[in-house]
């Protein structure tokens, strides 16, 4: 698995500075409103992104046929895209803390986000951060391997409500049961987030892993 | 054959509009198989069930009297080279190099080094500057550096010039040396069998029409050449494959020798592997 996931990180290292530059202008533009605590998230997200991308790779050189003539199984080769999300992820987290703890020191020279996302510490923000950008990014791997970059690409846009959709109904039946949701049960669920974001990792890798079986190479 | 290192029984492959139907071969140590045929015949398909990368619908593929499946081991024993590069156009050989040693246990750095210096390949250039030939060399090098004892490739000589072509080929007969190796080459570039390979086998449209060994075809295959007068005193069950052209008849027979002497006011040629092909694909053939 760690020639797939090696391959990977020198496929995208390539379109690595590029990203880098795109995530320094957003510093720029989200600091000031969102706080370390937004750019840690928009980071991670469009990190968590670039999974598509090794796919689109993968797909232009005709990878996995060669991949399977190595001494790997198809399992191995999902496993791999699954490391290299939550690699990318933490990437991106990593990034968005140092560089929006760095640029908030600017930033609040001159603007100072709302104070409902300033009390979120950065940690527990990068905590929030990496479960969700996994989660989105999880969704997209079954996407790609059903349906390839090009469909999938638009697939995945728009699968990014579902989690969203998930957390709404969620709302919803507590309110329906009557629990009340005050600020205590919101700051323990966020903390439990890695729970719900792990399972759901591990749900969609079993997804995948029975979609890329059936698949012909 | 004995001893054989890969062994095809009755693989069977249905898509929309082609079958692939009882294919069946096998392939002895220290041997290479030629695996021939038009475009379109079924010689990737065949190469893809072998290798598990499309699902069979009937029949059994063994390495070594084992399931590719069965073990991890069996995939170190193989090198495979398709027709194109399959790593992404801003690897360099140095990368390439880096992932398969990862991959495999049994890789040889020095092997791949000394490979990459030999067909002059520049370790740390992206490959998309390479041209065709390069690319299949590097695939090449590739594949053999992690000491395998089968070698498939899959039309990997297609589209290279005679030149490049040529120092490819003496590279398979060199693996070929050590008597536990074995190739087997899919080609339409008849050619480049005639000079390496021991066994040719012939598919066309999804099924097997013969396997023999290529000095058979050489040297007792031939073609009679003649008249429709002549062409009906001719024994039908000597007829492999007939074709009629403007001004007479070509007929392929299994012993050319015979024919010779039989046919007296009949051409007997010798058959190449092109004439062969073409007799069977664009003439009659007995099924």
């Amino acid at each position: 698995m760690k020639s797939l996931i090696l391959k990977d990180f020198y496929n995208i290292s390539h379109n690595a500075k590029s990203m880098f530059l795109i995530l320094l202008v957003f510093a720029v533009a989200f600091l000031p409103t969102s706080g370390v605590q937004g750019y840690i998230f928009t980071c991670a997200i469009l990190c968590s992104m670039m999974i598509v991308t090794t796919f689109s790779f993968d797909e232009h050189s005709n990878w996995p046929l060669y991949a399977m003539v190595m001494p790997v199984s198809k399992k191995d080769i999902v496993a791999g895209k699954y490391f290299v999300l939550f690699a990318f992820s933490l990437i991106g987290i990593i990034f968005g803390l140092v560089v929006g703890t760095a640029g908030n020191v600017i930033a609040e020279s001159f603007s100072r986000p709302p104070e409902e996302i300033a009390s979120i510490s950065p940690l527990l923000s990068a905590l929030l951060a990496l479960s969700f950008s996994t989660v989105f990014g999880s969704i997209s791997i079954p996407l790609a391997i059903r349906f390839g970059t090009e469909k999938g690409r638009i697939l995945v846009l728009a699968s990014f409500f579902i989690p969203a959709g998930i957390c709404y109904a969620a709302y919803r039946l507590l309110t329906a049961l009557g629990i009340n949701i005050t600020e205590d049960f919101i700051t323990a669920l966020l903390y439990a987030s890695p729970i719900p974001a792990l399972l759901w990792n591990y749900i969609m890798y079993k997804l995948s892993c029975a979609l890329f079986l059936k698949k012909e190479l | 054959m004995t001893d054989a290192i890969l062994q095809i029984d009755h693989l069977s492959k249905q898509y929309p509009g082609f079958r692939l139907d009882d294919v069946s071969f096998s392939i002895p140590k220290g041997s290479i198989m030629g695996l021939i045929g038009e475009n379109g015949a079924g010689k990737s398909t065949t190469i893809k069930a072998i290798l598990d990368l499309i699902k069979k619908d009937g029949g059994h593929v063994s390495f070594w009297g084992q399931e590719l499946s069965s073990s991890k081991q069996i995939k170190e024993d193989i090198g495979v080279v398709f027709d194109g590069i399959n790593f992404y156009e801003t690897l360099t050989p140095a990368k390439i190099g880096k992932i398969s040693e990862s991959a495999y246990m049994q890789w040889n750095k020095k092997s791949y080094q000394d490979f990459l210096n030999r067909f002059q390949l520049p370790a740390n250039k992206e490959i998309k500057s390479f041209s065709k030939g390069m690319k299949t060399k590097l695939c090449i090098a590739a594949a053999l550096s992690h000491s395998p004892k089968l070698l498939i490739l899959d039309e990997a000589t297609s589209g290279l010039d005679p030149v490049m072509r040529d120092d490819i080929l003496d590279v398979f007969l060199e693996f070929v040396q050590d008597e536990s190796h074995s190739i087997l080459m899919s080609s339409h570039i008849s050619t480049d069998l005639e000079k390496v390979a021991d066994y040719i086998t012939f598919i066309h449209q999804g099924k097997v029409l013969f396997c023999k060994s290529k000095d058979e075809l050489k040297y007792r295959y031939g073609i009679i050449r003649c008249k429709t007068e002549l062409f009906h005193t001719i024994d039908q069950s000597e007829i492999l494959a007939c074709r009629k052209d403007d001004y007479q008849w070509n007929v392929l027979v299994a012993d050319k020798e015979y024919a010779k002497r039989k046919y007296r006011t009949a051409v007997v040629d010798d058959a190449t592997i092109d004439d062969i092909l073409l007799l069977y694909v664009k003439g009659d053939y007995k099924a």
